[in-house]
């Protein structure tokens, strides 16, 4: 059986701090240029102290666009009757879809009932009650038909041109959290990173947290732990690698680290010696970093 | 503008109603569901608009229909009157009870139906003997 606590969610605050710590805070992505409105460049003149100060404050509004989307399981279907009404059986040749325009309800509680051809008046299903919202209470970027873009055949074509953040921000614009379509592109963005390696480009956005999930729930951080080794980030390493055992409490190297209480470079080589499936590559990628630790120490 | 105004809201009769107004184009209806005095015109100055119907079907087969019932609720306590066709809007809807008009309606469509489908079969027997019809 499982441990006495429960599996930690993706909402918890411990779970939550160790993968904003591996996100990242290069201030030059974050505020990279958003294609805006053409206004020619503002210059100022400040001191160090001004600085300074700019930069905390720049570094705060960071923060708040790095607030990770939700990470949320299936929706179930609707599928609930209301009335059978036999006798409208051939009247119309049309359904009828009914929706409560209520200015203070709020979108998850909203009435919206089909009334079909043969008379069953039934909720509408999630995809009817998605269009009808966007209908009459429209959102910005959501579109009522969602683009041809998120089918699987368009999304390689995206993929080739290194454009998965941009993918998924228009996801977390189009979709819920909770539908299938949601869930589907994100899956194929983050498999689609794993298997070229492509970490580098959801480094320091709001998508970071989410794939590190999704690799950890699956068992499939070896890429990544390599990209982090070689770019010298240990402190990632060792926080995701402190996830994995909180993920997955009962494999080998989560209780020897328990019982030992390892630290740094010492649990990244326990994790590789018993759960990696990758392990020459690792142990390479940590040789050629104790090599440069060693060589920049000695000069 | 100003008299016409006040030249219906003169003495007393008239009553809040709650019905259909017509807009769009040519070949190419579309409703709103209104409250408005019962002595203005059909699509003249109305009190609140409670929503819409398009008549026509969309690309998914359906047609759309939105409905303001927190305010129908605030109309309907005020006193105003329905429509029939909104009584039977409202009843295809669920908030109200099926209209009699739309069972009758269906039921004589039926038959309807059934009788022209009679005459077909009917003749179809009739052409291996002489048969008159009836």
């Amino acid at each position: 059986g499982k441990a006495a606590q429960p599996k930690p969610a993706f909402t918890d605050e411990a779970v939550q701090t160790l993968l904003y710590k591996m996100t990242g805070l290069d201030l030059h992505k974050v505020f990279r240029p958003v294609k805006k409105g053409l206004k020619p460049p503002h210059y100022k003149l400040m001191t160090e102290a001004q600085l300074e100060e700019a930069t905390r404050k720049a570094i705060e509004e960071a923060k708040t666009k790095l607030i990770m989307p939700p990470v949320l399981n299936e929706r179930e279907p609707i599928d609930d009757i209301l009335a059978e009404d036999k006798v409208l059986e051939g009247t119309e040749t049309a359904k009828y879809v009914f929706t409560d325009l209520s200015y203070s309800i709020p979108h998850r509680e909203r009435f919206i009932v089909v009334r079909e051809p043969n008379g069953v008046l039934r909720k509408a299903t999630w995809e009817e009650r998605d269009r009808m919202i966007q209908i009459f209470f429209p959102k910005e970027g959501r579109r009522v038909i969602p683009p041809t873009l998120f089918k699987d055949e368009n999304l390689g074509t995206v993929f080739q041109q290194d454009r998965h953040e941009d993918v998924l921000n228009m996801c977390i614009a189009q979709f819920e959290p909770d539908s299938p379509d949601y869930i589907r592109v994100h899956h194929r963005t983050y498999e689609d990173i794993e298997k070229h390696g492509k970490y580098d480009l959801l480094r320091s956005t709001r998508h970071f947290g989410g794939m590190v999930w999704y690799l950890l729930n699956r068992k499939k951080t070896d890429g990544l732990l390599i990209d982090m080794i070689n770019r010298d980030l240990l402190d990632d390493a060792t926080s995701l690698i402190t996830l994995y055992h909180m993920l997955h409490p009962e494999c080998q190297s989560a209780k020897q680290a328990k019982e030992q209480k390892l630290q740094g470079v010492d649990l990244i080589k326990v994790f590789v010696k018993t759960e990696s499936q990758r392990e020459g590559y690792i142990q390479l990628a940590l040789q050629a970093y104790e090599e440069a630790m060693a060589t920049s120490s000695a000069s | 503008a100003f008299s016409a105004g006040s030249r219906l809201l003169r003495g007393h009769g008239g009553h809040v109603v709650i019905r259909f107004a017509l807009g769009g184009c040519t070949n190419r209806p579309f409703f709103r569901i209104v409250a408005a005095n019962s002595r203005r015109a059909r699509d003249g100055k109305y009190l609140e608009q409670l929503g819409c119907l398009d008549p026509l079907p969309n690309a998914h087969g359906e047609k759309v229909a939105g409905l303001n019932l927190e305010r129908l609720r605030y109309w309907l306590g005020c006193g105003a009157q329905l429509s029939r066709p909104a009584e039977k809007l409202l009843g295809l809807a669920g908030f109200l009870p099926l209209h009699p008009m739309t069972v009758t309606g269906a039921e004589r469509l039926r038959r309807r139906r059934q009788r022209e489908k009679q005459p077909e079969a009917a003749p179809e027997d009739g052409s291996a003997e002489p048969g008159t019809g009836t």
